[in-house]
């Protein structure tokens, strides 16, 4: 696979984003330095690879890899102290209820000043050489996020913003600086979903790097098996559901490769819990698979 | 912490809450079949339902206002005709009407219609789809012939962001608002310093945007003046509505660990709310488990036998791993909630009857 400056990964929701983005950090920090985007507030990527963020906004899991928590609040209060200079003034407005307004007045504003700074972030990436990978949300608000610049350019049909906004577009136009991951389960609904994503990411013209089938089970019984296990009442369902769900990832691999995605499969980890461990084997399954060079 | 399943058919409303992507649209439909073949007549709104689902609930090219779902081979209760209806939510209609119906006259109407701030805003600001799923619940909810309305709501990252949409919507409309960016500026020297800021903020965005932001903020905010107390009025109805005793309020998530830690987050923001939480239904819950020993006397090859034994530890460890995520959810579980578990499908729901075996399957945990 080749290797962008920006990995944004999404998907349906449950198909394990945060780990996959987790994992692919881990992966790509043995190699060069990393930071792991965390975008949902919940820091369900950072907390996977140990990083103790508290009430800061980024933290240093290991000599190549850090984390940074953003979010489009914050990303507002910054923008807002740049252009209205006067502290006291853009102070008390951040703290205000009529605060409402701004959103109001340009909806999208947020998400695009997160859109704006990620661009920023991946210009000093690639001066860094380093690899940023984003915990992004769930693919309907991760496709809304990326189209944000368009609109905005709609609302703002000159000036400044309307400058920032074509700049973000022709980021996440650069292949080699911006792809898109989609993470996918052996279910219809997450499959139907990943092609979805993709058909509309393709339209938007932006890099879909690949998709991720994540929890893809070994098949573990033969059709022969599966047929003396008659008797068996509900061990046989048991074998059959296993088989069933191979199938599904054998047909999610399939419909994703027609349309042109390349597929990388992480293993189903039967496990009681998901821990460091966990993560560090599917990071190094990740990297044999994708980053191999 | 109750024991048993409340029998929802009972409420006049049941809210379904919860993360993104747990089935809170499948549950809908489900507890909204559940309480229809038991003789009510019930209406249940969707907001973003898969492609399956609307078939199921013929709703394909969507329907903006409840429409019958024919509940051929569902039986009602005996003597008991079943009513369903099913509707999916459209925010933009529903606020153009909300609209319509406050606005003094239809050139009010007309202006705030074409103004650009409510086009963006109805369509746009986070919030505005959650404010009009209330104000849809409370038309349903006002209609004496239904006995029951189930309400999906949309995803959220926060319970709150829904029950809290009508309040931030209304700051936004408030009529101190209004006489602050309506009032010519030698007069501004009254208002609050806070006000003055929105001001400026609002003005170096013009700058920046090369847009007239102030003045359309100022048209909006002007046109809704007369409507304000109709909208506060809806936004307050709505709200004794959810806060009432015969309302369910019913959280849905999944036993993946992600999951249960938003689920906890979310149980903890509705009652700060002072919102009760009746339910919590764990959906896509895995079945008890086949014994072992039925394994050994089989009469089977023994390789067969190993790799039945091994499948069965697999599943043993999913299954350890969900009751691990059971008990942090039972730790957040509110005073007088039950917590339920729903059985996954052996696959995804495709048809009414697949709904209502899912409410059928619901037990206690």
């Amino acid at each position: 696979m080749k290797l962008s400056r920006v990995f944004f990964i999404t998907g349906k929701g449950g198909t394990g984003k945060s780990t996959v983005a987790a994992a692919l950090a881990l992966a790509l920090s043995r190699r060069r330095p990393t930071t792991l985007a965390d975008l949902d507030g919940r820091l369900a990527a950072a907390d996977i690879v140990g990083a103790a963020l508290g009430d800061s906004a980024s933290a240093r899991v290991s000599d190549s890899l850090e984390v940074v928590a953003l979010s489009q609040r914050a990303e507002l209060h910054s923008f807002i102290k740049r252009i209205v200079p006067v502290s006291a003034i853009s102070e008390r407005m951040l703290r205000s209820r009529t605060f409402g307004y701004v959103t109001a007045a340009l909806p999208g504003l947020e998400a695009f000043l997160l859109m704006e700074r990620l661009r920023i972030m991946a210009g000093e990436a690639a001066l860094q050489d380093r690899h940023i990978v984003i915990d992004a949300p769930a693919s309907g608000t991760a496709l809304e996020l990326l189209a944000v610049a368009s609109g905005v350019k709609g609302i703002a049909p000159a000036g400044t913003l309307n400058r920032l906004a074509a700049a973000v577009e022709e980021f996440l136009a650069d292949q080699g600086l911006f792809s898109a991951v989609i993470t996918v389960t052996p279910e219809e609904l997450a499959m139907r979903e990943a092609l979805d994503t993709a058909r509309v990411l393709q339209k938007m013209r932006i890099e879909v790097a690949g998709a991720i089938l994540n929890r893809s089970p070994l098949p573990l019984f033969t059709d022969s098996e599966l047929r003396v296990l008659d008797t068996l009442g509900e061990h046989r369902l048991l074998a059959h559901r296993r088989v069933s769900e191979r199938e599904a990832a054998d047909k999610a691999r399939e419909h994703l490769e027609r349309a042109g995605i390349p597929v990388f499969e992480l293993p189903m980890l039967y496990r009681a819990a998901i821990g460091a461990r966990e993560v560090s084997a599917l990071s190094r399954k990740l990297a044999a698979a994708m980053i191999a060079e | 912490m109750s024991s048993r399943p409340p029998d929802f058919t009972r409420f006049r409303v049941v809210v379904c809450l919860g993360p993104g992507g747990v089935g809170k649209t499948t549950m809908s439909a489900a507890l909204a079949i559940m309480s229809a073949s038991r003789g009510r007549a019930v209406d249940v709104m969707t907001v973003d339902p898969a492609p399956r689902l609307l078939d199921a609930l013929g709703l394909e090219g969507g329907a903006s206002e409840p429409r019958p779902v024919p509940l051929d081979g569902l039986r009602a209760a005996k003597g008991k005709a079943a009513r369903l209806r099913a509707m999916k939510l459209d925010p933009k209609g529903t606020f153009d009407a909300l609209v319509a119906r406050y606005a003094p006259s239809a050139a009010a109407r007309d202006a705030i219609l074409a103004n650009r701030i409510y086009r963006n805003l109805s369509n746009a600001l986070a919030g505005v789809g959650d404010y009009m799923a209330m104000e849809k619940l409370l038309e349903l909810a006002s209609d004496a012939a239904t006995d029951q309305v189930v309400l999906d709501t949309p995803p959220a990252a926060e319970a709150l962001d829904f029950l809290d949409a009508p309040r931030r919507l209304l700051e936004l409309l408030s009529s101190r608002a209004v006489t602050l960016l309506g009032a010519p500026a030698g007069l501004l020297r009254q208002f609050r310093f806070v006000d003055l800021a929105a001001r400026a903020v609002l003005s170096a965005f013009d700058r920046v945007t090369g847009l007239n932001l102030l003045s359309d903020v100022q048209a909006f905010v002007q046109g809704f003046e007369g409507m304000y107390e109709g909208f506060a009025d809806r936004a307050r109805r709505a709200n004794a509505l959810l806060h009432a005793s015969d309302t369910a309020v019913v959280m849905v998530t999944t036993p993946e660990a992600g999951r249960i830690a938003q689920a906890r987050q979310f149980l903890e923001s509705l009652g700060k709310a002072e919102l009760s939480v009746k339910a919590v239904i764990v959906n896509r819950a895995m079945a008890p488990l086949p014994d072992a020993r039925e394994i050994a006397s089989a009469k089977i090859p023994a390789a067969l036998k190993r790799k039945l034994i091994r499948n069965l530890a697999d599943f043993a460890a999913l299954k350890e791993r969900e009751s691990r995520s059971l008990d942090a959810l039972r730790e957040a579980m509110p005073a007088g909630a039950s917590l339920i578990l729903s059985r996954e499908l052996e696959h995804e729901p495709r048809s009414l009857a697949d709904l209502a075996s899912i409410a059928g399957r619901l037990t206690a945990a």
